[in-house]
């Protein structure tokens, strides 16, 4: 067991910390950074999906007043690593996707800059591409590991025996589309080199994460790049492994040693190079007996990569965890195309790989006569179905039963289609969700400023998330003093190294490196420390990871209306109900719950990457035609959660709580629909034609 | 590029006239996407905001003179109850800040086929004027698109107004997106009544290559009504009415598939759209209560 902070300041409802400063507007953002005599890049991008550059006429833009300089790969500065390809900016003439940095412009102003990008004139020798995603490939191949480190495929028991065996069998494929993350704030950077040391005020979800990603790249010691982000505007993971716009901001920075690069991706140069989520084809097999209990659960996954760089979203792992089922099988097969290049968005793996099983569980449900709810129990796990490990804690059945409590669920009648409220067909679906409780490693210090003062650092991020007020009332509980003698400082280079904002790990591993300082500082100076002190701690490994399977947990239901003769539909209601460990702040935690909640109504509904497979550009890259939920179509969502007391998984007893919202959601609605209308969904978005009979 | 700021309408036409390749600009909720986009790069600019005789209206011999550049909110508050189809339908545009900007002019000189200002004028048989230095003219609405973002004007002339009769029945409006707001029309319909003639007005939206009004179903349904008496004195309309009103609105559809929606799903949701408008008028009419979708 974990040592337990006593939660005092923890747990309570505290007002964000930099609220103040964001909604007046001083809070400093990347692009805003104020510096002197700036230069402005825009960048030059491919107009082909796969060739070579055969010639480059910079002329034209050179000749413009204002233009400082064109960086194209006949004249940047050689990085000392290309290993990253994606990062690999300007060093060759090949071009691997339709989007791709090929130059730069950097110039006085951010309009000349832009102007001058569109007078270079590229030639190219343009090669056949690929961009067509299907489970037909004949090129489909194993990646050694899915994303982080998962293995690709697992196999236990016989799947194929248990279904021939089974009386209840379902065999059935489902889709999701590429999308992209969009955070409002688009990726921006301000890059200053001067006298071998690059200052870099970037938009990203870890200051250290870009500092340790460019240093090799680059070929500059860690300690002589320096970065800043206290404030980020969202990031959803396209801002968690650092693309290569921040190495392109950096090399014209060289270039123009001395004076601020600004470079601020647009809305729509952020669809081929701020990273995107594969489309994915997911088969389900499930075997059931008539009491619905599961004996095999296969989910065997089709999606894409960039030629570029691998990325391999674990789209299958979530089904190693979620239902005992003694046959399984889960596997990963990928395409390399040439596209841009894949990489984390919101739950990556959970999000996309609940779609497919959840709404094949609910189909299954309904051919055993059984609840989706009671279904669900009925295969509750008592073990890890993977490890066989014991759960820390698991309350996902408390959470479908408190949810259909909560919802009305008992009163539905199960048959489709059975429920007209003028002209609209009314039905509720549920999902389950799941998440799993990861940590990192990351270091904190405190030192004793006054008496009333308590100086804490770490360079960890926040995205929107709330990092500033959930540390601070961490950090206020570790030492026993009030919020108000925390002085939290986060976001920078400068502060102890720290992990990456990502894979819902934040608060459990800053958090727990700010409590082993403060026990470091009680330990060595006492209580109360002398005014001077000073300690630091790391997040030390989790000995209990050995004994206990870790995981969040959620169930999330949906009200869906379709309009019987246009097939418009309309979502007026979601809960999700969540177990996730202690809640840092009831406010700031809701406010994770329904914003991963709205994600994935946008993904059931709206999102869609339309990708020309002829020229491999997305059509619609841009936010008038790649749809997110507008006001109008957010009807009443809400987030509750069980109280879960977990000593297992770090001293708050907290789990991650910034993606298990988005997880399950769009099976729930599918799965309304489908009890709304008796048209079973299987590929996202559901749009109103896929409504009419 | 050039930018010219009139600030008198004839100073305007005159503008044109000596520039014809300038791309007017009022509201510049089209225009300034298509510039940022780099769809569109014009020589010069003729900004129409400072011209104030395009943001009046004024009713004459019973009927509205609107100016080109009175935006949706505009029409809303202060037309909303002499139009209620272009109000419902201007409601319907954008957000607070594309209403604020966007005007009726720029919609029809714009002339998509997804405008959702056209359907309403159409069922309202409003007629454009359209002046020069040359003189005036006023073009029949249904007559002023010629093709997807194509009209009649010639290169010297100007949208002044836009001219159509106060509602004397009930008027709706109806439109299918892809989300709840903010969105262009997978397609829309509008209807008006117009009892004093004893006739019905229709109007089609992204559903064909133009705007364009369903005449064959609008002279049924006003035919049916004078057969059968129903204008003075109203009753519930029979469904066999109400279905063939669809089905012939639907056959007026020459749409296409694009990643909003499918030509059969516009065709299937116009026949909808169209039931669905013609039992709010009609309740209306006999009612004398406005319905809301
Ligand atoms: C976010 C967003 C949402 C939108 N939503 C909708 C919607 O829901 N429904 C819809 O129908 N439209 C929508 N639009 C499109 C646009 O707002 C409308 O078409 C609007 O009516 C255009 O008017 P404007 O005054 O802004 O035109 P501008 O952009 O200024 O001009 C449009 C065109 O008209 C020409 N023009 C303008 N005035 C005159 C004149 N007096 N004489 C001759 N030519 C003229 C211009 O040269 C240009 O070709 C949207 C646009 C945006 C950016």
């Amino acid at each position: 067991m974990t040592s337990q902070v006593t939660p005092y300041a923890i747990g309570t409802a505290l007002q964000r910390l930099d609220g103040r400063s964001k909604v007046t507007g001083t809070a400093p953002y990347a692009f805003e950074r104020v510096v002197d005599n700036a230069t402005y890049l825009h960048p030059v991008q491919a107009t082909i999906a796969l060739g070579q550059i055969t010639a480059i006429d910079t002329a034209e833009a050179e000749a413009l007043d204002g233009v400082i300089t064109i960086l194209t790969h006949v004249n940047a500065p050689r990085l000392a690593s290309t290993e990253d390809r994606e990062l690999a900016v300007l060093q060759t003439d090949r071009v691997s996707f339709r989007g791709q940095l090929i130059g730069a412009v950097i110039a006085d102003t951010p309009e000349t800059a832009r102007q001058a990008a569109g007078l270079v004139r590229i030639s190219y020798a343009q090669w056949p591409h690929e961009a067509e995603l299907s489970s037909e490939r004949s090129d489909l191949y194993t990646p050694e590991a899915v994303n982080p480190s998962f293995p690709a495929d697992t196999d236990e028991g016989d799947v194929d025996t248990a279904m021939s065996a089974a009386p209840v069998t379902l065999d059935t494929t489902y889709t999701t589309p590429l999308e992209y993350n969009n955070p409002m704030e688009p990726h921006t950077t301000v890059a200053l080199w001067n006298d071998h040391e690059l200052t870099l005020y970037d938009s990203t979800q870890g200051a250290h994460t870009v500092r340790t990603t460019v240093a090799p790249v680059i070929g500059l010691d860690p300690e002589r790049i320096h970065v800043s982000a206290p404030h980020v505007g969202g990031g959803f993971g396209s801002k968690g492994i650092p693309h290569a716009h921040i190495v392109l901001a950096a090399l014209a920075a060289r270039t123009v040693e001395g004076r601020p690069v600004k470079f601020a991706l647009t809305r729509q140069q952020m669809f081929s190079l701020a990273g995107h989520r594969t489309p994915t084809i997911q088969r389900v097999r499930l075997a059931a007996d008539t009491d619905g209990r599961l004996s095999a659960l296969a989910h065997d996954v089709v999606e894409w990569t960039s030629k570029v760089k691998e990325f391999a979203e674990q789209t299958a792992v979530p089904s190693r965890n979620v239902y005992a089922a003694p046959n399984r099988r889960t596997s990963h097969r990928l395409a390399a195309l040439d596209v841009p290049v894949p990489s984390w968005m919101r739950a990556p793996g959970e999000c996309p790989g609940m779609f497919g099983p959840e709404v094949a569980v609910d189909e299954m449900a309904l051919k055993c006569g059984i609840d989706p709810v009671e279904f669900r129990a009925r295969n509750e796990p008592d073990v890890d179905p993977e490890t066989g490990k014991p759960f820390s804690s698991r309350h996902l059945v408390e959470c479908l039963r408190e949810g259909a409590d909560r919802f009305g669920w008992h009163h539905r009648d199960p048959t489709p289609a059975s429920r007209t409220e003028r002209g609209w067909l009314v039905g509720t679906g549920v999902a389950s969700s799941i998440y799993p409780t990861l940590r990192a490693v990351s270091t904190a210090t405190i030192r004793v400023e006054a008496a009333d003062h308590y100086r804490v650092d770490i360079g960890a991020t926040d995205i929107g998330t709330g990092t500033w007020t959930a540390l601070t009332q961490i950090a206020a509980d570790a030492l026993e003093v009030p919020v108000g003698h925390v002085d939290l400082r986060i976001g920078e280079t400068a502060q102890p190294e720290a992990s990456v904002a990502g894979g819902s790990t934040g608060n459990a591993t800053w958090g727990t490196a700010i409590v082993e300082a403060a026990r470091a500082l009680q330990d060595t100076h006492g209580r109360p420390p002398e005014i001077g002190a000073e300690a630091s701690g790391t997040t030390p490994n989790n000995p209990e990871t050995e004994r206990f399977a870790m995981f969040a947990h959620g169930a999330q239901f949906a009200e869906v209306r379709v309009h019987a003769d246009t097939g418009e539909i309309r979502v007026p209601r979601m809960l999700g109900v969540f177990a996730a460990g202690r809640i840092i702040n009831p406010r700031t935690a809701h406010s994770q719950f329904i914003g991963g909640m709205t994600m994935g109504l946008s993904m059931a509904l709206h999102e869609v990457g339309v990708l020309d497979t002829r020229f491999g550009h997305v059509v619609n890259h841009d936010f008038a035609e790649y749809h997110i939920p507008t006001n109008a179509d957010v009807g009443d969502i809400d987030a509750t959660w069980i109280d879960e007391d977990d000593p297992y998984v770090n001293p708050m007893g907290a789990k991650g709580i910034g993606e298990i919202g988005i997880v399950g959601a769009a099976a729930a609605i599918a799965n309304a629909a489908h009890h709304a209308t008796g048209i079973r969904l299987r590929e996202l978005p559901i749009t109103p034609d896929a409504l009419l009979r | 590029m050039d930018f010219l700021r009139p600030t008198h309408w004839r100073d305007a036409l005159d503008a044109k006239a000596h520039h014809p390749d300038a791309t007017p600009i009022a509201g510049g909720t089209d225009v300034m996407v298509e510039i940022n986009f780099g769809r569109r790069r014009p020589s010069t600019l003729l900004d129409l905001t400072g011209v104030p005789e395009l943001t009046d209206w004024s009713l004459d011999d019973g009927r509205l003179r609107i100016g080109a550049g009175v935006p949706y909110a505009r029409l809303i508050d202060e037309l909303g109850d002499r139009l209620p189809g272009l109000a419902i339908a201007s409601r319907t545009v954008g957000s607070p800040q594309i209403r604020n900007r966007g005007t009726l002019g720029g919609n029809l000189a714009s002339a998509s086929p997804a405008g959702d200002g056209h359907p309403p004028l159409l069922a309202s048989d409003a007629e454009v004027e359209v002046q020069s230095l040359r003189g005036t003219r006023t073009v029949p609405v249904g007559e002023f698109f010629t093709g997807v973002k194509r009209h009649v004007l010639a290169d010297d002339e100007l949208i002044a107004a836009v001219h159509v009769a106060p509602a004397t029945g009930a008027q709706q409006f109806s439109k299918i997106g892809t989300r709840n707001a903010m969105v262009i029309a997978v397609c829309t319909f509008a209807v008006a009544l117009h009892p004093e003639q004893q006739r019905v007005g229709t109007g089609l939206g992204s559903a064909a290559p133009t705007p364009r009004p369903a005449t064959e179903a609008a002279e049924f349904l006003a035919a049916e009504l004078t057969d059968t008496d129903q204008w003075n004195r109203p009753r519930p309309l029979p469904e066999s009415v109400v279905r063939r009103f669809g089905e012939l609105v639907a056959a007026t559809t020459a749409p296409i598939d694009d990643v909003r929606g499918t030509a059969n799903y516009r065709t299937h949701a116009m026949a909808v759209m169209a039931r669905r408008t013609l039992g709010w008028v009609w309740n209306e009419h006999r009612t004398g209560r406005q319905q809301c979708a």
